[in-house]
């Protein structure tokens, strides 16, 4: 009797939850695989953010193809088997135009196969070089990729700096080694060899063996891939408290707002590559004012990419007339000059949309922008 | 002259973290005695007891979501520390009747459970009322620290040092010389005996919760202003602290405290003479190498099941 009860139960909320869909069927919906719990969470927040804020504006101006789009998300844990469910998930509920998928390298490589296999167009946040040269046609990148953030890094320091004494620090996983190797092999081709390469795992809770090394090489120069920002904030204070003070360039996450608030003046004067700085054009500064307002925090590049990714993703559909994937995915490769908050965009056939980063200057807890770096003609 | 302040460097931050392992290990040990239960959220006491001193010093951010609104509260650092052990305190309480006491009676592994049930809950929790931001937190006393000899000494990491010996004096003076202390050893040893003996068994279980609890949350507010306050600062802590209870030897209180301080200077160590990447793995490799040479721990004695 029981039991049966439960089976009647089980079985009219199936029915509830199975018909739902089909009510909010003449929307477009794109997806979002998002860190909405786990270790990364708080870049999450900005993610969902940023895409929010492109949803809202891309419904008020009258939707996709006259229609209203709905944006699905789901939470990956900030894991990489998270990140592999959640992609199944999205594709199984079915009807997506197109997703946008994470920002972390080593999760969009751990769902790599389950994006190709959906065939839907995802656009990404992980700056891994390889993420796009795999033979995966249905990934598109919003951000410039490592093998430019690596050439930025070592052109500023070098030809601006004029520093020569490497020492590079980097997070072992995917994004922090191939930053690492990326970084190497360019400055290899400026002549340099640096003088001390040292890897750590995230949330590591002390840096003092790493920067004693540093203090040992010598190094003038330190040039960083590092993941999260506690660890950016732990090691930035043990740096500047055993009194070295060589310059530091880093990847984007030496001057993002969670790191700069957790450093404190330990990031003042350090210099780092933002693919998002409100100063560097128009675009990111109207961008920046309406986060502002509307979230009452500052923006950084965990939202600034996703925005991009929504309206290219809008654009793109709109332009194709469809929502075949194949179409959508044509669209956005022949977007040429489309002007985001990250930059200028123009697809290449790898799926590649962006190849200039912004050398920005942590100036007591204000970001100032130097100067932009692009590699757009060397293409 | 520099090998030697690089190597007392290391040593120094080794025996820094190596005591935050040992306050949460003792917090592990003495839940441990009291009702033959691992507790697997003492981590997150740690963790609450930062966003505690976050909640009384700077405020908290609201949830639109849940339409919790956000308000701010700016105490004085002392005023947020007694406030900070207050609430621990009564977390200890509610932890006892809300996560022991109902399965008091059951075998071990229904509670065991319980605490991984409270532990996500908790963490959880605390993610919808503190967004998941990290966040900075004052240190304890306001200079960076000295340096002595081309040693650094970080000024939170000699409040650590300084608490733990206190800490551990306090322990060993409330343990050894007080009738209160007595009756809670009496009820670690034998529950039915200490009944019998007229000791409010049931109380001595809540006094055990509130203060592992309280020392959670202090070694969590001494650490924040170094490893900065998460939802997942806990965890890690927890982790090697775990380890350090089974090194030390079982619920042996000097056991946890010493393997406390083993794994944080073995840690440090291997990191700057071997490989830091593989840091974490030299706690456990410690572990491994503890359990199968001495699996009763450097001071756990050689019982068989108790009969």
């Amino acid at each position: 009797m029981g039991r049966s009860l439960y089976g009647l139960i089980a079985a009219s909320i199936a029915t509830v939850t199975l018909s739902l869909p089909a009510a909010a069927a003449d929307t477009i919906k794109i997806g979002l695989v998002n860190e909405a719990s786990g270790a990364n969470a708080e870049a999450g927040t900005y993610t969902a953010n940023g895409a929010r804020l492109a949803l809202d504006e891309i419904n008020k101006a009258g939707g996709v193809l006259g229609k209203q789009v709905e944006l699905r998300l789901e939470d990956n844990q900030s894991t990489n088997p998270g990140t592999v469910l959640a992609f199944s998930k999205l594709v199984s509920e079915g009807e997506l135009a197109g997703i946008i998928g994470p920002i972390r390298s080593t999760q969009i490589q751990a769902a790599s196969p389950t994006i190709a296999k959906a065939g839907i167009p995802t656009m990404i946040g992980g700056t891994d070089p390889s993420l796009t040269h795999v033979n995966n046609r249905w990934v598109f990148r919003c951000r410039p990729n490592d093998s430019f953030s690596s050439l930025v890094i070592s052109d500023f320091g070098v030809n601006t700096l004029k520093l020569r004494k490497w020492a590079i620090v980097h997070s072992t996983d995917a994004f922090g080694s191939g930053g690492k190797d990326a970084l190497v092999s360019a400055l290899s081709k400026l002549g340099v060899t640096p003088v001390l390469v040292q890897g750590y795992t995230n949330n590591s809770q002390d840096f003092t063996p790493i920067v004693l090394a540093i203090k040992k090489s010598g190094a003038d120069i330190i040039g960083t891939y590092m993941t999260n920002s506690p660890d950016v904030g732990i090691f930035a204070k043990q740096l500047r408290q055993l009194g070295i003070s060589a310059q530091w360039v880093g990847s984007p996450s030496v001057v993002t707002d969670t790191a700069m608030k957790l450093a404190g003046t330990a990031l003042s004067g350090v210099y780092g590559i933002a693919d998002f700085t409100p100063g560097a054009s128009a675009e990111a500064k109207s961008y920046a004012e309406k986060y502002k307002t509307r979230y009452k925090t500052d923006a950084d590049v965990y939202s600034s990419w996703a925005y991009d990714a929504m309206h290219i993703m809008a654009l793109a559909i709109n332009n194709a007339k469809s929502t075949k994937p194949d179409d959508v995915r044509k669209a956005i490769l022949d977007i040429r000059g489309y002007k985001g908050v990250e930059g200028t965009y123009a697809f290449d056939e790898n799926g590649d949309g962006l190849r200039g980063y912004n050398v920005v200057k942590n100036e007591d807890g204000k970001i100032a922008f130097i100067k932009h770096i692009d590699f757009s003609e060397k293409k | 002259m520099e090998v030697l302040a690089n190597n007392l460097q290391v040593l120094f931050q080794g025996l820094a973290l190596g005591s935050i392992y040992a306050l949460v290990a003792l917090g592990f040990v003495l839940i441990i005695r009291a009702t033959n239960v691992v507790n697997f959220a003492q981590g997150d006491f740690a963790m609450l007891g930062g966003y505690a001193m976050v909640l009384f010093l700077v405020g908290m951010p609201g949830n639109p979501e849940l339409h919790l609104p956000g308000f701010e509260m700016h105490l004085p650092y002392w005023l947020a520390i007694v406030l900070a052990a207050g609430v621990m305190a009564i977390i200890g309480v509610a932890f006892n009747y809300g996560v022991y006491y109902p399965l008091r009676n059951r075998p071990f592994l229904p509670v065991l459970i319980s605490t991984l049930g409270a532990s996500i809950f908790l963490q959880n929790t605390i993610l919808a009322l503190f967004n998941p931001q990290p966040r900075p937190l004052d240190k304890l006393i306001n200079i960076d620290g000295v340096t002595i000899g081309g040693v650094f000494l970080d000024s939170q990491y000699l409040v650590i040092l300084v608490f733990t010996i206190l800490a551990v004096a306090f322990q060993y003076f409330f343990f050894e010389h007080t009738l209160i202390g007595k009756k809670l050893q009496a009820t670690s040893q034998d529950k039915d005996m200490a009944r019998l003996l007229g000791i409010p068994v049931t109380w001595m279980i809540i006094i055990t919760f509130v203060y592992s609890s309280v020392l959670g949350g202090m070694a969590g507010i001494l650490v924040a202003p170094i490893l900065f306050v998460s939802i997942g600062m806990g965890s890690t802590i927890a982790l090697k602290a775990f380890a350090a209870t089974i090194i030390g030897g079982f619920g042996d209180v000097a056991g946890a405290i010493v393997g406390g301080i083993i794994i944080g200077v073995i840690e440090s160590f291997a990191a700057y003479y071997i490989s830091v990447p593989y840091k974490d793995a030299y706690a456990f490799l410690a572990l491994f190498l503890v359990l199968l040479f001495r699996p009763q721990g450097i001071f756990g004695e050689k019982v068989s099941e108790k009969a």
